[in-house]
């Protein structure tokens, strides 16, 4: 939900973070309308995107990698630690950077093959 | 990619009274895969649960909720968008249905093409587009 004018109850509305309990603004520096903890990125499982509509699950979702679709700006990922299912969301302006470049990274951390090899291919 | 008919929607096919399947009944031991047509077989090194094409890691929309149900109807191409590490080490593949935009995830198999891995691992912080570079350098900058 990116609108230019947000209805004037969201700019004053705030959440709290499931996870590290901070209190945010449920409006992001861009106007868009966030679903994720700046600081620790954890979301809380309320839309089903199964289904559509509102999920009855409620559960954490932790940020589990970065997608960039089609070249375009990063999108995360996140899973569900009740029941597995993941969703994406857009990543704002102030999302907390060195969460999000940890979970760029991570793959490249610990790789299933030798990298050193792609040098000579 | 084949030939297909994309214009007129397709007729139901019949029941089948045989299933052309040798192991579990109506799975059959190979796919083609959707995006380059590679006749892919089903058994693959190191997991059992193969279901992405090894050479262009694309998958297929057939699974709802849990992997394996075969109850969607969407069928649609699903890409592989993004890599994640599971805390003991191994890679997972994000798919996303270009479809209807749902997600699935699914361990890496052995044989599967480490270029395109590797490639999806680097691209947030390759600099594809402006945007995606630029938020890669910004977030460089200020750690």
């Amino acid at each position: 939900m990116s609108t230019t004018e947000p209805i004037p109850v969201l700019r004053t509305s705030t959440f709290t973070c499931v996870r590290c309990g901070l209190t945010t603004a449920v409006l992001d520096p861009a106007g868009a309308r966030r679903d994720h903890c700046p600081s620790c990125l954890s979301s809380r499982h309320v839309v089903d995107r199964v289904e559509g509509g509102s999920a009855d699950c409620g559960g954490r979702m932790v940020p589990i990698s970065i997608a960039v679709p089609r070249g375009d700006a990063w999108r995360l990922i996140h899973r569900c630690t009740r029941c597995d299912e993941l969703s994406e969301s857009a990543v704002s302006t102030d999302d907390n950077h060195l969460v999000l470049m940890r979970l760029a990274v991570r793959p490249l951390a610990e790789p299933p093959f030798p990298l050193d090899l792609f040098g000579e291919v | 990619m084949g030939r297909r008919n994309t214009r007129g929607r397709r007729r139901a096919q019949r029941a089948k009274s045989v299933t052309h399947a040798h192991g579990e009944v109506g799975r059959s031991r190979s796919f083609r895969c959707a995006r380059c047509r590679l006749e892919v077989p089903a058994d693959a090194p190191g997991t059992a649960h193969r279901n992405h094409c090894p050479h262009c890691l694309t998958s297929l929309h057939v699974d709802r909720r849990v992997p394996g149900d075969r109850a969607a109807d969407c069928r649609g191409r699903m890409d592989a968008v993004s890599v994640s590490a599971r805390p003991d080490g191994e890679w997972m593949i994000i798919h996303r249905c270009t479809r209807c935009g749902g997600l699935s995830a699914n361990r890496i198999a052995g044989d599967d093409n480490a270029r395109s891995l590797v490639r999806m691992a680097v691209r947030p912080l390759a600099a594809a587009r402006p945007s995606a570079a630029d938020l890669a350098r910004r977030v460089l900058i200020d750690l």
